[in-house]
């Protein structure tokens, strides 16, 4: 069981922004998709689950200093 | 010696581990630093790997920062000492030296000369990281020396105010009074002035900061390897908090980081009239090219 970030892809595509993955501490683990998504002009954030290790600074930046609430922490079982 | 190395027989790509395949593929070695630096982070493959840090460590923060600034990653040589943060450098596809508690700025001395002596046409960037106890308490001498001496490489140290790695004691950069695990009682004398230690031994460019924008961090670091090349010693001192043996939640560790920028880790920049012309001259040119 493990804690790690998920992404809200189809809300984080509607901003054009890539804070989180510029503050996260673990390398090659919050990553962008340039990408359009979701009919959207922009691509998204997404986690590499098996690297993430739930520190949820990434939340702290998503929602606390851009108030966006694109990303939450949600727990991962092996079933 | 060389980035041809790196790239594997196409035949024999298919059988070499995904990790390595994807960094020569989608690594930053070779790039721009337009498409590869630290603003594009997350659409690249970096260059650390993972490692065993404590999870929201602002030290692997910082290392990361490090690594996706390097003007030359491909020669560039890094070294280290005892404590936290050899534990991700040591896991970043750039070489790796392991300097044997505190001696790390003497054996960066010999290698940037050696370098010099051997590749006399290449640039090579030597970096020396370690954090307050292997660059102020440990191997205070050698790093003062290696100053004294003009020699031409970075020095990083990465300041947590503690000795993270051995449960806590305090460290020459602990703060007056801080209680720690190892040290109840609260330290009795007030935290080293590293940064003017650096300014009256010689160092050309001298930066302390709390990294907490990027840019400015990436900045600092590439005009510190950029007047190593070129000038002499340079050394950044940065604020890399201690989550655990500072009780700081995870979520807040950038939080502190922006808290510590207010107060003693404020921006600081020292550089001699040399460095600010070096600086005028090497920000106009393109970003990675610069010689």
């Amino acid at each position: 069981m493990y804690y790690v970030a998920k992404v809200n892809s189809e809300m984080c595509s509607t901003h054009n922004c890539n804070m989180c993955t510029l503050y996260c501490p673990e390398a090659n683990t919050l990553m962008y998709d340039k990408d359009p998504k979701h009919g959207n002009k922009n691509g998204t954030s997404w986690v590499d689950e098996d690297r993430c290790k739930g520190c949820a600074i990434c939340v702290y930046v998503c929602s606390d200093l851009l108030n966006r609430d694109c990303i939450e922490m949600a727990m991962v079982t092996t079933e | 010696m060389s980035l041809r190395y790196m790239v594997p027989a196409s035949k024999f790509k298919r059988y070499l581990p995904k990790d390595y395949v994807e960094l020569v593929d989608y690594g930053p070695f070779g790039k721009d630093y337009s498409e590869v630096g630290v603003k594009n982070m997350g659409t690249f493959k970096e260059l650390v790997e993972e490692h065993p840090m404590c999870s929201g460590c602002w030290m692997a923060y910082y290392i990361k920062i490090i690594f996706a600034a390097l003007p030359n990653p491909e020669n560039t040589v890094t070294i280290g000492t005892a404590g936290c943060g050899r534990l991700a450098i040591s896991q970043a596809a750039v070489p790796f030296i392991y300097g044997n508690y505190g001696d790390q700025n003497a054996m960066a001395s010999g290698i940037t000369r050696a370098f010099r002596l051997r590749f006399p046409d290449i640039k090579k960037d030597v970096i020396t990281i370690a954090g307050d106890g292997g660059m102020m308490d440990i191997g205070f001498s050698m790093t003062m020396h290696a100053w004294f001496r003009r020699e031409k490489f970075t020095t990083i140290m990465l300041d947590n105010e503690v000795y993270g790695n051995t449960g806590g004691q305090e460290s020459g950069m602990s703060i007056e009074g801080a209680v720690l695990k190892m040290s109840p009682k609260g330290k009795n004398f007030g935290k080293m002035p590293a940064m003017q230690l650096a300014i009256t031994a010689g160092c050309v460019y001298v930066v302390k900061m709390s990294p907490t924008n990027i840019n400015k961090s990436a900045k600092a670091i590439r005009r510190a390897i950029f007047a190593a090349r070129n000038l002499g010693p340079t050394f950044i001192h940065v604020y890399t908090s201690c989550n655990i043996e500072y009780s700081i939640p995870t979520p807040d560790v950038f939080k502190d980081a922006k808290e510590m920028e207010k107060g003693r880790f404020a921006f600081e920049e020292f550089m001699t009239p040399e460095a600010k012309e070096l600086f005028a001259v090497v920000e106009s040119k393109k970003k990675r090219e610069v010689s």
